[in-house]
């Protein structure tokens, strides 16, 4: 692969200096004259009609300035989710802003906007809320039988959807099989823990207008998704793009009860109006679906697949919001795609309960469908000795072949055996034991998982955006400024992007800056999730740095009385190729364009060409029809202490093909932060509910259980198989969902190499261990 | 009922009227607009809030204002020295230990207290030191880098 001069290396990130002295940009800092305060009150049941509420007491409390109940909000059924049109099928829309009916505990029933966030609190405890309280169901299968609670009337036994795709003759490839296995797997709910917690500030103006400042994942997709709610047209309401917000992950993926709570306390007082949530008010917004996962897999003698049939049952929570498309997601590329198999078929059902509603987290559906696959896969080698390497080259896809899902794509740069190779090469792979070989009470083991493909974009799903958009101006002293709206989760867009850009240019990294976006200002994105900013917003960037490129070689051509083809930049200076010595700063052809007609030199006047005038500006807006699957595979070891239960993770060898690295210690760091979030699911997070109260029993970090850098193993080996994506951005692709999909099924497997037994349902506690090792 | 007291903050002091049960970080970031500690959680459980007291690693929002009259208290906004960075802010831009940045303030408050009385600290002891720092993004290996980089004679 070419050496390039800013790509590939290991940039400094811009936004990073900001950071460590402060960090100014983030959203919770946003602060308005006359700005008010609200806070919403939150329903203690978890399913209840209301009959009434009275909020005069809270009205007469000095300082508060609105109150918002039911009656005040739009009629207007919505979704909040931001990456389809509101209308899209998938999307179903089930909520209002305030609705009378509540279906979760600490659904908002309403909200007081007042002068300090203290008074808004008191104030909401004291309005009076008169419930009929409803019978309720917490778990999903309960929820789908014969007699149980009913949330909507549009979902007869609480069925949001039951998609079913299949390919070839399932019966007849079970027939064909010499082994059947059959298996149920579980995972639980778990939170994206982003740092920052969800915030906005709405403002209004006198005729309505509204301006957002929130911690988004996609300025667009709020937009949308408020104007909707709101009835208005999106063109009464201004997103601003956030300069950085504190984290994701998915979890900020969708419009909160905030936003169109505060859009309209804004508009009934005239005035700003905030709201941040608690930490307990963010582990009840948003969370990993529940999946269930029925296996049942038929394996031939020779170790390919004959059959695979999954049947998918997903807690979708209180209201569809991604319910319906992490299902979808999850069964096409988390179980139906992955490998090679003629005869499958997949069937899911997405469920109304009455727990808090999903939302998206960092692999959407395939974290979930991962453990079962993956955890499946082992147990297949471990009963028919084969080595579970082996056994996945035969069943995997290769490079240039087409993709499963869509013939009209290639695989044109697909390594998944190098990185099973590789990174097998790399941890000791061939050390492997049997399993529970080890003496003592502490045992080691060792395990293995991959993301064979991955939807990172939009193949099979039509109705989600994919587009990103990009506009780039140089400046007299020879920087750029880029727009975009695509927003920065901390996981290096803005860095990547700048790389790009600074690249595609021909000038340092330093040159290229970040400025301000709103949603009137800059072209249309889709939001920054499944691993398509480095691709998408990737090109964008690109095209748009291409453009400006295009202009400066000509106005340079102009002045250097040269063909614009025989031009090359290098290091912030435009020069001939042949003759380096000829050219001139780009600073200098800024210049000369931003100049008058007339400009003075000490010779005294002299005239430009008129067709060199003008800022030097590029725009661009992209909709790629997919993005190209990363794969990946991932070795780890664990030792289990079989007398307490405890697992602890002492190494890692992560291998991705991720295309050409733009940024090494980026990448790392996705890798890196990514086991720590799969490690968190594989072992330890579990956001657990009464299940009577429907109450929230992990709602804080003290009894929610992440892991810190002590439960971390002391290294995380990344090994990137670096190729040339030929319709990526200098050859690349993205990265970051598969980090987080593949530890929990590597953990789990390494797990039953330690210890010889086999954990089907997340988080792997010591309890189970115990119970399990039939210690308990 | 508020009350008046003078905060020493980054080597400046500060008169500030609070209230009873008003915290270090409410004061810090509502009355002082020292932003750099961040609420994450309010409840003693992430760490974003750090700051050092008497040299000690506190959350701030675990302190009541009027408890902190007479300590010495340092945000981040007090590491530069003559407009030069601290050499741990310096590391953590080196080694990419910075993602999105909310923890970052705090977490490095934290390795500050640590490296002040123990200025060799071994890969565990600085995992130790941090382990009342949530983050999200990093998976803590380049912030244990960050660390390892400015402790003496590693």
């Amino acid at each position: 692969m070419s050496k390039m001069s800013v790509v590939g290396h290991r940039v400094a990130r811009p936004d990073a200096y900001d950071k460590v002295t402060g960090g100014k940009g983030f959203p919770v800092n946003v602060q308005l004259p006359g700005m008010l305060h609200a806070k919403m009150l939150r329903s203690p049941y978890p399913h209840a009609r209301i009959l009434h509420i009275d909020t005069s007491r809270a009205e007469k409390l000095p300082g508060v300035k609105a109150v918002l109940t039911p009656a005040d909000v739009p009629n207007i059924k919505f979704h909040p989710v931001f990456f389809s049109p509101t209308l899209a099928a998938t999307m179903v829309r089930d909520m209002l802003i305030l609705s009378d009916t509540v279906r979760f505990a600490g659904e908002p029933v309403a909200a007081v906007a007042a002068t300090r966030a203290e008074i808004a609190e008191e104030a909401a405890e004291l309005i009076q809320v008169e419930y009929e309280r409803l019978p309720a169901v917490f778990d999903p299968e309960e929820a789908v039988g014969p007699g149980a609670p009913q949330l909507y009337e549009h979902a007869p036994n609480n069925i949001v959807m039951n998609p079913s795709f299949s390919f070839g003759d399932l019966e007849r490839g079970f027939a064909e099989a010499d082994h059947i296995f059959e298996n149920t797997y579980q995972t639980q709910r778990v939170h994206t823990c982003y740092m920052e917690p969800r915030v906005c500030v709405v403002d209004s103006d006198a005729r309505g207008n509204l301006t957002v400042w929130s911690s988004t994942q996609s300025i667009f997709g709020l937009r949308e998704k408020l104007a909707f709610a709101l009835g208005l047209p999106v063109s009464k309401v201004k997103v601003v793009r956030p300069p950085y917000i504190g984290g994701g992950f998915g979890g900020k993926l969708d419009m909160g009860f905030i936003e169109p709570i505060c859009a309209l306390l804004s508009r009934k007082t005239g005035r700003p109006v905030r709201i941040e949530h608690t930490r307990y008010e963010d582990f009840i917004t948003t969370a990993r679906n529940p999946i269930k996962m029925y296996l049942k897999t038929g394996v031939k003698k020779d170790g390919t697949f004959a059959a695979r049939h999954a049947r998918s049952v997903l807690d979708t929570g209180a209201h569809a919001t991604h319910g319906a498309v992490v299902l979808m997601v999850h069964g096409m590329y988390g179980f139906l795609l992955p490998y090679r198999c003629a005869n499958q078929k997949w069937e899911g059902q997405t469920v109304y309960t009455n727990n808090i509603i999903g939302g998206g987290f960092r692999g959407y559906g395939a974290p979930q469908a991962a453990f079962a696959v993956e955890s499946q896969i082992d147990e297949i080698c471990e009963k028919l000795n084969f080595d579970p390497i082996e056994f996945r080259l035969k069943n995997i896809h290769r490079e240039m072949e087409q993709h499963p899902f869509d013939p009209s794509f290639t695989l044109s740069t697909y390594r998944l055996q190098e990185c099973l190779e590789k990174g097998a090469e790399q941890f000791g792979w061939a050390k492997r034991r049997p399993a529970a070989a080890g003496d003592g009470t502490k045992k080691k083991g060792i395990g293995l998982a991959c993301q064979p493909l991955w939807v990172s974009g939009c193949l099979g799903f039509p109705d989600i955006y994919e587009h990103s958009g990009a506009i780039l101006k140089l400046n007299v002293d020879g920087t750029a400024d880029v727009s975009m709206a695509t927003i920065d989760l901390g996981s290096g867009q803005t860095t990547v992007l700048s790389q790009i850009a600074a690249e595609e240019l021909g000038v340092p990294m330093e040159a290229v800056r970040f400025t301000y976006a709103d949603t009137e200002t800059v072209p249309f994105d889709a939001p920054s999730h499944a691993s398509r900013v480095t691709y998408s917003a990737g090109n964008a960037v690109k095209v748009a740095a291409g453009s400006v490129k295009k202009r400066l070689l000509e106005l340079a051509g102009a002045a250097l009385k040269a063909a614009p083809d025989s031009l090359e930049i290098s290091a912030g200076r435009v020069r001939v190729k042949d003759s380096p010595d000829k050219g001139m700063t780009i600073s200098d052809v800024v210049k000369m364009a931003e100049s008058p007609y007339v400009t003075m030199v000490p010779d005294g006047m002299q005239k430009s060409n008129l067709q060199e005038k003008g800022t030097l500006v590029g725009i661009s807006s992209l909709a790629p029809s997919s993005n190209p699957s990363p794969a990946s595979a991932e070795f780890v070891e664990v030792e289990v202490d079989t007398e307490t239960g405890e697992v602890k993770v002492l190494r890692v060898v992560f291998a991705h093909d991720i295309g050409r690295v733009i940024n090494p210690a980026g990448a790392e760091g996705q890798v890196e932060g990514g086991f720590q979030q799969g490690l968190g699911f594989a072992l330890m997070e579990n956001l657990v509910f009464d299940q009577t109260s429907g109450a929230c029993l992990a709602g804080d970090f003290l009894n929610y259980k992440m892991p810190t850098a002590l439960e971390m193993p002391s290294e995380i080996k990344s090994i990137f198989i670096e190729s040339e994506e030929p319709t990526g951005p200098f050859g690349a692709k993205s990265l970051s969902e598969p980090c987080l999909i593949v530890p929990a099924p590597a953990i789990a497997n390494a797990i039953y190499n330690a210890i010889g037994v086999r954990i089907r349902e997340l988080p792997i506690t010591p309890e189970k261990i115990l119970a399990a090792l039939g210690k308990l | 009922m508020k009350a008046m007291i003078s905060l020493e903050i980054n080597g400046e002091v500060h008169e500030v009227a609070v209230a009873p049960h008003a915290t270090l970080l409410q004061v810090l970031r509502e009355d002082l607009a020292l932003l750099g500690a961040k609420k994450g959680c309010d409840t003693g459980g992430c760490g974003c809030c750090t700051v050092m007291m008497d040299g000690e690693a506190v959350y701030s929002c675990m302190v009541f204002a009027m408890t902190a009259p007479g300590k010495k208290i340092t945000t981040i906004e007090g590491l530069q020295q003559n407009g030069k960075l601290d050499p741990l802010q310096e590391a953590f831009i080196e080694t990419g230990a910075v993602q999105c940045g909310y923890c970052t303030c705090g977490m490095i408050l934290a390795a500050k207290s640590h490296l002040s009385s123990h200025p060799s600290p071994s890969d565990q002891e600085i995992r130790q030191a941090i382990a009342g720092n949530l983050c999200r993004c990093t998976g803590y290996q380049k912030i244990v880098d960050a660390i390892r980089l400015v402790s003496v004679g590693r």
